[in-house]
């Protein structure tokens, strides 16, 4: 692990920090510390679907609806009962993960050898269940949140004036990246998550329970949506029933495919290319004409990496 | 030595596959008079309820039971990704809608007659699902369902958003064509084209491609062993569906008379792949039933509870929530419970309707057990 750790990392670094120094010297740094804001939440959803498709095969499109159920959870225990923020933040992070516990256990595990596409109307089943439940207890309009650090600009990225908020969310991505290589390379249950993804048979016969860590890795997705969640629902100011499947999903399926779905560096730096590509297509004057140039970006980017590169950016053929 | 022992081993055989061969070929079952009367009876009482009811209700509902029927023609569109080729489309909304656009903007921009506008609705349809597909279908997996999801974003986001096409957040009109002006007229029209479509679908899956889809189906490793094109067939059932999608977005367009971006979203994908696996994948009635079900839902639902369903303790569940709400939960329950789905329920009916026995058991010789009724089915 740590030597393709290295390897994906040295590859990504080297895109990251070309990319970085041909927007600086253009003139959109604007646009650059934006977009890998944003792109870093991308990468968390994409974390999580790459997790999940590598240890079971399909394209978890409940993803997204994990995350909204916590800035759900999040709203409703800390703004209308009043409890503090800190466990207001751990209650609504333990839902997102029961969430994906019951997905795991009442829909994914029936189907555990039923073909892949069951699997994938299952989760997108799921994610409609979700936001129509949202529509119902919750409100179909949008709902304004303030930011936990209000919206001071003391600090500054490229010269470009960051809100306190973005630098939280940035802080806690880095931290949060950290924690998470290291899981996958020092603990043991890390690296049993690493080979069931890579050998499921090698793995089982190494006396490792798949299927007891299938509700491990579900957990743990369930998780990175949730953070992702409440993340980025501040730093858009709003949010609506499926937001994150709205505003994240087809991002992050992006963001993974660029990884070529297997490489979880290659998934976060995915997402991070995907955002920088989307705030380019956003701020940019040439494609103002266009409705939408942010998801068309992302469209044509998937289109492009499936023809072009389907094994990844980071991939080998 | 041997030729001498043959004859007189095989009478002592004969009589034995004689016996076992009688016990196989039963007489086949056929109802008397009374029962063929019983069958008659039954096909009238559905055909009076498709033909003659909605002469009764008012327009408005005649206008909902026609919405029944064009996602009636939407659901076999995708009946023919999901249960024949094993993809799925979550972009559904996109090529319904392109269709829509197209047939309204031909009518309404361009003047041409109503026939031209749905064929170019259907032509654009079916080059959307090529396009696609060919990209996704250069990675084995369900890229079809990423790509879909994608493209249905950004028809909703940007396509619908082209002034000049769609008309904007106004819409466009697309008035129903002469000779099908009142409600009833049109029903009837798009009765013919769901016939029409189910004819279609029917005769392909008879052809060289609906055979090598369903070899692909059972087996993709031995259908191409045996020199099955794989690709092909599936670039050519996701045009089909394409073709049915772009169809069913314009009839969809002329019923309203009016087309709205806003009616195309994220939820209404979810819907026409909901009401597919429900109706039961691959048998066209349960397909059909299980579009107008989902389509009639949110109506029935405001009939039955005006004002909302009113769950004790929880808010009041409107009407316009009922199919997304109601939905999904039969979908999970479909998927991990009864993978037949209503196709699954109503096959003994359809047996029994055909000339044979009311029965839910699954006999080789039977023509409407082919091809298998499982979700699980399908090999992506």
């Amino acid at each position: 692990m740590p030597t393709v750790l290295s390897r994906s990392a040295l590859t990504s670094t080297a895109i990251a920090v070309g990319l970085a120094a041909a927007l600086v010297a253009t003139g959109s740094s604007q646009a650059l510390v934006i977009g890998i804001i944003t792109g870093a939440g991308y990468g968390l959803v994409a974390l999580g679907l790459v997790l999940v498709y590598k240890s079971s095969g399909v394209f978890n499109f409940a993803q997204g609806e994990f995350g909204t159920v916590a800035i759900y959870a999040l709203y409703r225990v800390h703004d209308k009962i009043g409890v503090p923020l800190i466990p207001a933040i751990v209650i609504a992070l333990a839902v997102s993960v029961a969430m994906a516990l019951v997905t795991e256990r009442v829909v994914i595990r029936p189907l555990f050898d039923a073909p892949r596409v069951a699997l994938l109307v299952a989760t997108a089943g799921v994610a409609l269940l979700a936001i129509s439940l949202e529509l119902w207890l919750g409100e179909a309009r949008p709902r304004f949140i303030q930011p936990a650090l209000g919206r001071l600009n003391r600090l500054s990225l490229f010269d470009v004036a960051v809100s306190d908020q973005r630098m939280l969310v940035l802080a806690a991505l880095v931290i949060l990246a950290v924690v998470l290589a290291l899981f996958f390379s020092r603990t043991n249950l890390g690296l049993a998550i690493l080979g069931v993804s890579q050998e499921p048979v090698a793995t089982e016969l190494m006396g490792i329970s798949v299927r007891r860590l299938s509700s491990f890795i579900w957990a743990l997705t369930g998780l990175l949506a949730g953070i992702a969640g409440i993340l980025t629902a501040p730093v858009a100011g709003s949010f609506a029933p499926g937001f994150l499947t709205s505003t994240a999903l087809i991002p992050g399926f992006t963001a993974a495919v660029l990884g070529g779905m297997k490489s979880l560096p290659g998934a976060f730096v995915g997402g991070i290319v995907v955002g920088v590509a989307q705030s380019l297509a956003v701020s940019s004057p040439a494609f103002h004409s266009i409705p939408g140039a942010g998801s068309v970006m992302i469209f044509v980017l998937l289109l492009i990496v499936l023809t072009v590169r389907p094994q990844g950016l980071l991939g080998r053929a | 030595m041997s030729l001498e022992i043959q004859p007189q081993a095989s009478p002592a055989v004969e009589p034995v596959a004689d016996s076992i061969a009688v016990e196989v070929v039963s007489p086949p079952f056929r109802p008397g008079l009374a029962g063929w009367v019983a069958r008659g009876v039954v096909m009238a009482a559905v055909a009076a309820v498709v033909f003659l009811v909605p002469t009764v209700r008012g327009n408005v509902e005649v206008h909902i039971y026609t919405q029944a029927v064009i996602y009636a023609i939407i659901g076999l569109s995708l009946n023919v990704l999901l249960g024949y080729t094993g993809q799925i489309s979550l972009g559904h909304q996109a090529f319904v809608g392109i269709g829509a656009f197209t047939s309204a903007y031909m009518v309404t921009v361009q003047g041409q007659p109503f026939l031209a506008a749905i064929g170019m609705a259907m032509v654009v349809g079916g080059i959307q699902a090529l396009v696609l597909g060919a990209v996704s279908l250069r990675i084995t997996g369900l890229y079809f369902a990423l790509v879909t999801l994608a493209y249905g974003t950004m028809a909703e986001e940007s396509l619908f958003n082209i002034q000049k096409l769609t008309g904007g957040s106004a819409g466009q009109p697309a008035p129903k064509p002469m000779w099908f002006t009142t409600d009833l007229r049109y029903y009837y029209l798009c009765l013919a084209f769901l016939t029409a479509v189910v004819w279609v679908d029917w005769r392909l899956m008879k052809t060289k491609g609906g055979r090598a889809l369903a070899a692909v189906r059972e087996n993709p490793r031995v259908a191409a062993t045996f020199g099955t094109d794989v690709k092909v067939y599936t670039l050519m059932a996701f045009v089909v569906a394409g073709v049915f999608a772009g169809l069913g977005g314009a009839l969809l367009a002329h019923n309203d008379t009016f087309v709205v971006r806003d009616l195309f979203n994220f939820q209404l994908a979810l819907v026409f792949v909901i009401m597919t696996v429900v109706g039961g994948l691959r048998n066209r009635t349960g397909v059909v039933i299980g579009s107008a079900f989902f389509s009639l839902v949110g109506y029935f639902f405001d009939k039955l509870f005006s004002g909302g369903l009113h769950v004790p303790g929880i808010k009041v569940l409107p009407k316009e929530y009922a199919p997304i709400v109601i939905g999904p939960m039969l979908l999970l329950f479909t998927l991990t419970r009864h993978p037949g789905g209503m196709g699954q329920r109503i096959r003994p009916i359809q047996r029994w309707l055909r000339g044979g026995r009311f029965s839910s058991r699954d006999t080789h010789d039977d023509p409407t057990s082919s091809g298998g009724e499982r979700v699980s089915d399908v090999r992506a």
